[in-house]
């Protein structure tokens, strides 16, 4: 938007895009003319931003056509990591990887071609569509990290996961481990609005976050006991009769052994594990279970803490399940998959893949939940009970760091080449120093991204894909609700990007996949998933143009209707069959945070303070943003907050630099002194590298210096042994000062 | 973060001087030719006092944002600015006029009367000109350092001293110069009883000005509002502090005094350049003392963390 | 004729900036000039008994204009609807309004050797739209309207809570009025 915009001249056109800089792709107005966008403005008429922009909303134009991004096919001449490209056409790198990709499936089998993604910014049912018919069962996302575990937890209690919520008839609602404050603008808006209206907020986070700010009680938990927590507020619950004992008698199953079982977790229990006091433990959890109906908000932080991630997200469920808060008018909803359009599951042809192929996947002997064989089994539950099943590309995936691992040691197979798309995995992924070995040690990569990321720079092709306004988004959450949004692109690609579907269409059309791609653009594609609607568009443009969106009528207590809910024994099970049968505790047992003071003492001698890591700040998103000059002035440093008190202790004082070591290795940024963290805790930013910088080997944009993930663990027994997520939090470190020597070194 | 953005450079400081000197250098030679008699200062100080008003429009000039534009200033009454800007017009008019008398083949300069209207319009513009930047100032309401009628006072003071100090140096400069100008063109003016007397009178003002200022910083430093304090602390051991007490009060105003307790004229002339470059330094230091605005909630911190302006990312995406 | 005024409710502000990057995206400012930014008092207190507020700022569009009043070429003017803006091609760029603005909304523009500030985007409310920064806020902490309108939102806001304007001592009487919560506390 600029000022003194003719917002009606001759020949604009106003286009109905989005948002695509997080996934919750936020209506944009984009005013097009001669294919260019001239200006956007956030629609007003979108149900979710009414209007709204963030700050990455607002960057739109800067981003289009920003001086670094990758527009054409590149593929590399001289070293890896050399910075050394040659321009080629799409045509030549499609025909020269597929024969690469063709070769390497006849020399190693399929399953040594791997993917690797990011966040959901991509039309990923097209990648697993690719993968399925090409035979690999080696794909992967940051997914574990990111709502996934919690998904399929939850399923696999309740027949479906609860993540609608219906706020509106709300009396409560925790934010655990989620700060809409800095991540869900649009949530956020809507809390504050209910809040004015005496909806009670408890936000559970060891940092006093935009949110925490705005709640009726914080809980500044230790990074990483959530676990204890919840068990504790089960304890609570149970032992004071706060539960729903209509809907618990009725509806679920296995109460009396979760009684017995969580009766050890007292509050008193929790205090020096959770660092709060019993009474604050107490006093929230009336504060939910007394409060209903309420809601339990999905945060990423449970699902990021290795090893203790399953049985935290179970006992968070478990709460949700005897306070009666499902289903029901203003609580978590169950809505099941979409029965009327197609939803992404069905796109993904998984049918096609092998059980041969199947059983290889990496990772599915250790992490069984979200591989084959745990999706395969809550995929046949929920096919039962809802007539389809949730999209396997995101829940059934490979465990990435076993991948990397794979690379490196030919271990279980040789892995020989990685697609990357919309991700850059030396920020994203845990444990960077061996994600970057692996993507300097792996036979064949292509990247196709927006710029010219770490990871990028190693591979041997780089694609330009369609940003922001250059591409039609369907926003479905993850493909698994019930509701879509729909929006156009304002423009063509500019220069020669592609969409991703493309890349991934045009691939498999290489490798003999023909027929199975019907859909010549995406707007194909999606015109044939919304066709059942029934709106009679003759064109997703048009359905775009006149609907937009489309929401099925609300439905409560579902399971009244339906006799029961969409588990094995049609309740819900708090003593969870699904779990038990896959080898795992029915019931959430306790375990500690992946490092800690009482577990590792020793250990705690050496790495004193508690990290956490991974959480989203403004105006940032993962790994992206750095190279955008006007949000990037608005926070150009990397900063990790540290308390007064600790600060003094290490004589660090504001804006100083310092070295963070974990037992992985260390990484540098500057102390943001405050009293938003308990003393002994360490908050580190996410993402940062410094595009600003040469991209070329060692250094890789400074991508290892201020890199979190150079300390977070991915070693097999710090992963959850349910869904194989690794710990971002709830780790142990050492801070001290950076000399001023080697201030401007690397590592 | 850079504070090029948001407020005045040097050569507004420099202005500031030159205005106040040559003002003063116009008022002083005015006084001394309606009340003392003829020729009681130099031609060359004469001339200097409406030179130094211009020099110190020029730094105005130069200090805009574009310069070319510079006539625009004139245009709205209601601003100091502009007051100041028509001020200095008629100070140096006036000013170049008056001293035009004092050389003597000039057909006019036999002219008395209109001399002495000169003089008279010599002290009134002069006068303005040498207390405009300290009204200015003074009248910032958020900017700590500088509200209250006190710094009017100061830079009033400086003013004169260093317009006495510029007289006494053009005096200086004429006497030791005086064999190269043809006798009887130039009013010869080393005997007169007003320069003189000037090395005295400086040195009481500087007098004046060591415990005003002391004075106006204990005031702040015990005043109103934090932000006085914390602008005063900045004189005391803060960043301005070292140039304050050793370049202003120690070189610019007790050496200076020391000085012109001397009788000879060469120490009264280096007495006089160390009093002006103390003038030059302080108006350096309060104009840097401005940036001290009242912060408004959490805006210390928020400016705190922007970049300084030489960060990489920066310079590549320009 | 209206009256435009500003009112910011910091409950529900989170400090996220997009009124800070939607303004200079709009009136395409150099990177290192910011109309309108949003700060952050505290956290205050001790932990964990703690308080934080983000207080967006901009221009205050004041009654009484210290600004205007300090500028020697007569480009800094205030309209009738109290809207104050700078005509651009009569300013030279002498930072006189930038050090007589007691609230740090006037910035020079280095590039271009004057002087720029926020306007209220009286492009946008000349066309009848809102402010772009209004627009921008998922969370409707800027409203904008006009003070003559009684139905209009920020006089029923005004009237039916307490509000604060910034260095109200000064007597510039801002067109912005910021309603705190409870929480609050000022440094």
């Amino acid at each position: 938007m600029k000022r003194n915009f003719d917002f009606e001249q001759e020949g604009i056109q106003v286009k109905k895009s989005c948002c695509y800089f997080c996934h919750q792709n936020c209506g944009v107005l984009a005013y097009v003319k001669d294919d260019k966008v001239l200006a956007i403005e956030g629609d007003p008429d979108f149900p979710t931003n009414t209007g709204g922009l963030c700050c990455r909303g607002n960057i739109a134009l800067l981003h289009l056509d920003h001086p670094d991004r990758v527009n054409y096919p590149l593929r590399r001449v001289g070293k890896r990591g050399e910075g050394k490209w040659e321009t080629i056409s799409w045509d030549q790198a499609l025909d020269e990887i597929a024969a690469k990709l063709g070769q390497i499936r006849e020399e190693y089998g399929a399953e040594a071609v791997a993917t690797a993604g990011g966040t959901q910014r991509t039309d990923d049912w097209a990648r697993r569509r690719f993968m399925n018919l090409f035979g690999s069962p080696n794909g992967f996302h940051n997914s574990h990290l990111c709502w996934i575990p919690t998904f399929m937890i939850e399923t696999a209690v309740c027949g479906w996961s609860p993540f609608e919520i219906d706020l509106s008839y709300s009396r409560c609602i925790v934010l655990w481990g989620q700060n809409p404050g800095a991540s869900n603008m649009p949530e956020m808006h809507h809390l504050s609005e209910l809040r004015q209206k005496g909806l009670k907020i408890i936000t559970i986070d060891p940092r006093f976050t935009e949110t925490a700010a705005k709640s009726d009680l914080w809980l500044p938990l230790r990074p990483g006991s959530d676990l204890a927590l919840a068990l504790a507020w089960l304890h609570v619950i149970i032992y004071e009769g706060l539960y729903d004992p209509v809907f618990v008698e009725n509806y679920c199953e296995g109460f009396g052994e979760l009684a017995n079982h969580v009766e050890q977790y007292t509050p008193e229990w929790a205090e020096p594990l959770t660092w709060l006091s019993a009474d604050l433990i107490r006093e929230s959890a009336r504060m939910y279970a007394m409060n209903k109906p309420g809601n339990i908000q999905w945060g990423v932080a449970m699902d990021q803490q290795g090893r203790a991630s399953g049985a935290a997200i179970h006992a968070r469920t478990l709460i949700r399940a005897i306070t009666g808060n499902l289903d029901a008018p203003g609580s978590d909803l169950l809505t099941g998959p979409s029965l009327e359009f197609i939803t992404d599951e069905e796109m993904e042809a998984n049918e096609y893949l092998s059980e041969e192929q199947k059983a290889k996947q990496i990772g599915a002997d250790k992490f069984k939940l979200l591989t084959w064989p745990g999706y395969s089994k809550i995929a046949e539950m929920s096919k039962k009970y809802w007539g389809k099943v949730p999209t396997a590309e995101w829940m059934c995936e490979a465990h990435p760091p076993s991948v990397f691992r794979a690379i490196l040691s030919g271990d279980p197979y040789p892995v020989k080449a990685l697609l990357v798309s919309a991700t850059n995995p030396v920020n994203s992924y845990g444990e960077s120093k061996l994600v970057l070995d692996a993507l300097r040690e792996v036979d064949f990569m292509v990247t196709c991204d927006y710029w010219m990321t770490p990871t990028a720079a190693l591979s041997d092709y780089v694609l330009p894909i369609a940003g922001a306004l250059e591409r039609p988004t369907i926003t479905s959450s993850y493909g698994c609700s019930d509701f879509l949004l729909a929006s156009q692109r304002a423009i063509k690609p500019m220069y020669e990007r592609r969409n991703d579907y493309n890349f991934w269409r045009d691939l498999g059309i290489r490798l003999g996949q023909k027929d199975m791609w019907p859909w010549e653009t995406v707007e194909d594609a999606y015109l044939h998933k919304i066709e059942p609607l029934g709106y009679g568009s003759d064109s997703y443009d048009e359905f775009v143009e006149y609907w937009r969106f489309h929401f099925p009528e609300r439905q409560y207590q579902k399971y009244l209707d339906k006799g029961g809910f969409g588990t094995p024994s049609g309740k819900i099970e708090l003593y969870s069959s699904v779990l038990k049968d896959l080898g795992y505790s029915p019931l959430p047992e306790y375990v500690g945070p992946v490092e800690n003071e009482i577990d590792h003492p020793e250990l705690a001698e050496e790495y004193p303070l508690v990290l956490s890591t991974g959480n989203g700040f403004m105006p940032f998103h993962h790994s992206e943003h750095f190279q955008i000059p006007d949000v990037r002035f608005l926070n150009s440093e990397p900063y990790f907050q540290i308390n007064p008190e600790t600060a003094e202790e290490y004589g660090i004082e504001e804006g100083d630099w310092v070295w963070i070591e974990t037992q992985r290795g260390r990484m540098k940024q500057k102390a943001d002194v405050t009293q938003a963290v308990a003393p002994r805790v360490i908050i580190t930013q996410r993402g940062w590298w410094f595009p600003e910088r040469k991209m070329k080997e060692p250094d890789l944009a400074g991508c290892l210096e201020s890199n979190t993930n150079v300390l977070t663990s991915t070693r097999d027994e710090d992963c959850c042994p349910l869904s194989g997520t690794w710990a971002n939090r709830g780790l142990l470190c050492k801070i001290y000062k950076v000399d001023s020597t080697e201030q401007k070194e690397g590592n | 973060m850079s504070r090029k953005h948001d407020e005045w450079g040097w050569m507004l400081a420099v202005d500031f001087f030159f205005a106040g000197m040559g003002g003063a250098m116009l008022v002083i030679a005015g006084i001394a030719d309606l009340f003392l008699g003829n020729a009681q200062t130099s031609v060359l100080g004469n001339f200097a006092g409406a030179i130094f008003i211009a020099i110190g429009a020029g730094f105005l000039i130069l200090e805009l944002g574009r310069p070319l534009q510079a006539f625009r200033v004139f245009m709205n009454p209601k601003a100091i600015l502009t007051f100041g800007a028509w001020n200095m017009t008629f100070a140096i008019i006036a000013g170049l006029l008056f001293a035009s008398f004092g050389i003597t083949i000039l057909p006019w300069s036999g002219f008395i009367l209109v001399r002495k209207f000169l003089a008279a319009f010599c002290i009134i513009f002069g006068l303005i000109v040498a207390t405009y930047p300290g009204v200015l100032l003074a009248r910032h309401k958020a900017r700590p350092f500088w509200n209250g009628p006190g710094i009017m006072v100061l830079f009033f003071l400086s003013s004169f001293i260093t317009g006495m100090a510029g007289h006494i140096l053009s005096g200086y400069v004429i006497g030791e110069s005086s064999w190269f100008i043809a006798e009887g063109y130039i009013v010869n003016s080393l005997s007169s009883l007003v320069l003189q007397d000037l090395p005295h009178l400086t040195a009481i003002l500087l007098l004046f000005q060591l415990i005003f200022w002391a004075g106006y910083i204990w005031i702040k430093r015990s005043g109103g509002t934090d932000r006085e304090a914390e602008a005063a602390q900045r004189w005391i051991n803060g960043d301005l502090s070292a140039s304050f007490k050793l370049g202003f009060i120690l070189l610019g105003t007790i050496v200076p005094i020391v000085l012109m307790l001397f009788t000879t004229p060469v120490i009264h002339s280096v007495g006089a350049c160390l009093a002006i470059l103390g003038g030059m330094i302080m108006r350096y230091l309060v104009v840097r003392a401005g940036e001290d605005r009242t912060w408004l909630p959490g805006e210390q911190k928020y400016r705190s963390r922007l970049p300084v302006g030489n960060e990489e990312f920066l310079k590549v995406w320009k | 004729m209206a009256r435009y005024a500003m009112v910011i409710d910091t409950r529900r502000c989170i400090g996220c900036q997009s009124c800070t990057v939607a303004c200079k995206v709009h009136n395409e400012l150099p990177v290192d000039m910011i109309y309108n930014p949003v700060t952050t008092v505290g956290p205050t207190g001790v932990f964990p008994n703690l308080h934080m507020v983000h207080i967006p700022l901009l221009c205050m569009h004041c009654e009484n204009t210290p600004c205007v009043d300090a500028c020697p070429t007569g480009a800094s003017l205030r309209r009738e609807d109290g809207i104050v803006w700078i005509n651009e091609k009569k300013c030279v760029g002498c930072k006189a309004c930038v050090m007589a603005c007691p609230y740090g909304a006037r910035i020079s523009n280095q590039e271009k050797g004057i002087v720029q500030k926020c306007d209220f985007c009286l492009d946008r409310v000349d066309m009848g739209k809102i402010p772009r920064c209004v627009q921008s806020c998922h969370q409707k902490a800027r409203i904008f309207g006009d003070l003559d309108d009684p139905n209009s939102e920020v006089v029923k806001l005004i009237n039916s809570h307490h509000t604060v304007r910034l260095l109200d001592e000064l007597g510039s009487k801002p067109s912005v009025f910021y309603i705190y919560g409870l929480e609050a506390q000022m440094r």
